[in-house]
């Protein structure tokens, strides 16, 4: 008899969990490296909201791959090359910081989540001088 | 939301601890009166470590007696291993170790990502065992299922988030590390979360246990030398040093 009361117990947490779940929604601080472009733009100027490009920004960047090397279509909004010049910070000479040093926009989530990329092994990781 | 999943998780982490700690005791504890070892067995000490080692790393016994249940079983045992070797990134920060602890784990990830399809695989035949083979079904108590269906469906929500719907796992890493980061509200994260922690609170009472029993087991840790050496244990010693 004890145990059953445990069990129901147990399953109404279950069941709250997921009701309370659908009212609360996660939001946390930016992540935009200071001295980089992004930083002195709007909260939207990305090319998707920040909790999409959060989870979903690797399947864009290989979808537009595929596009681009597969069909030559270069007409997608997401591109690394623009995530890397909006995003690169600048070090006190002004000289650009690659994305991928320590600490840097991709660097301090891949690090911290143990993602290891090699986009920027042939990919450029500073902005396009102009 | 996630302050109920920190309560939960809290409470789950330390009813498995405290739970699995006093099981560990228990087992420790309990009295090996006889020598039981099933033969044929290692002679030597050094044997009998050869022999916990084959069958905790290939479970030999479980070879020997049915390839089937032993194929299942073994590929879910070793996809597991390595899906939660692959979890260490969310429970370690990366200047807390050396620096090739860490260089481990980043290497480790593309094989956890799919050995989660081997667990998955794995707990689906041990699954279809039970059902499909009449003597094993008929020895099924509702706990075999439940276990299976639990890890069946943490391992299935945990494949959803690696290769279908994404999570952010940077906010997840930050509240399970007490950063203070919100769980993202994405529903296979909460149905992979939710029963982890149900897996946890009842490890300490379930089958499970057989991952601390292993090491415990008198037919496989005990050495093969009654007539060498008299198995006698303290107790039964006193008991009958009092009646001579």
């Amino acid at each position: 008899m004890h145990r059953l009361i445990d069990l129901k117990r147990v399953a109404v947490m279950m069941v709250a969990s997921v009701l309370l779940s659908f009212a609360t929604a996660a939001i946390s601080d930016s992540t935009v490296v200071e001295g980089s472009k992004a930083a002195g733009m709007d909260k939207g100027g990305c090319v998707a909201p920040q909790m999409d490009m959060r989870r979903n920004h690797m399947e864009y960047l290989k979808h537009q791959r595929d596009e681009v090397v597969h069909k030559g279509d270069r007409s997608s909004k997401f591109a690394l090359a623009e995530c890397v010049n909006c995003h690169a910070s600048k070090d006190k000479k002004g000289h650009p910081v690659p994305v991928n040093a320590k600490d840097q926009f991709c660097d301090s989530c891949h690090d911290y989540a143990a993602v290891n990329i090699t986009c920027f092994q042939c990919h450029r990781k500073v902005p396009e001088e102009k | 939301m996630s302050f109920f999943f920190a309560l939960l998780f809290i409470l789950a982490s330390l009813v498995f601890v405290v739970g699995l700690t006093l099981k560990i005791i228990q087992y420790a504890k309990t009295p090996v009166p006889l020598k039981i070892v099933t033969t044929p067995a290692p002679v030597t000490k050094s044997g009998v470590v050869l022999r916990m080692f084959r069958e905790v790393v290939f479970f030999e016994s479980l070879f020997k007696s049915t390839k089937w249940t032993w194929i299942f079983s073994w590929v879910f045992h070793m996809a597991l291993l390595l899906v939660l070797i692959r979890h260490l990134r969310y429970f370690i920060e990366p200047d807390a170790v050396p620096a090739v602890v860490w260089t481990l784990i980043e290497l480790v990830q593309p094989f956890g990502m799919y050995a989660g399809f081997g667990m998955v695989l794995g707990l689906v035949g041990l699954f279809l065992r039970r059902v499909l083979v009449d003597r094993v079904r008929y020895i099924s108590a509702p706990s075999d299922y439940l276990m299976l269906l639990m890890l069946g469906f943490i391992g299935f929500s945990g494949l959803m988030m690696t290769f279908v719907v994404h999570t952010d796992i940077v906010a997840i890493k930050q509240f399970f590390t007490f950063n203070g980061g919100q769980l993202p509200a994405d529903f296979p994260l909460i149905i992979h979360l939710s029963l982890v922690a149900l897996l946890m609170l009842i490890f300490p009472f379930s089958k499970l246990l057989h991952v601390p029993g292993i090491f415990f087991s008198p037919t496989r840790n005990q050495v093969d030398n009654p007539r060498e050496k008299r198995h006698i244990v303290p107790w039964a010693k006193a008991l009958e040093e009092e009646q001579n």
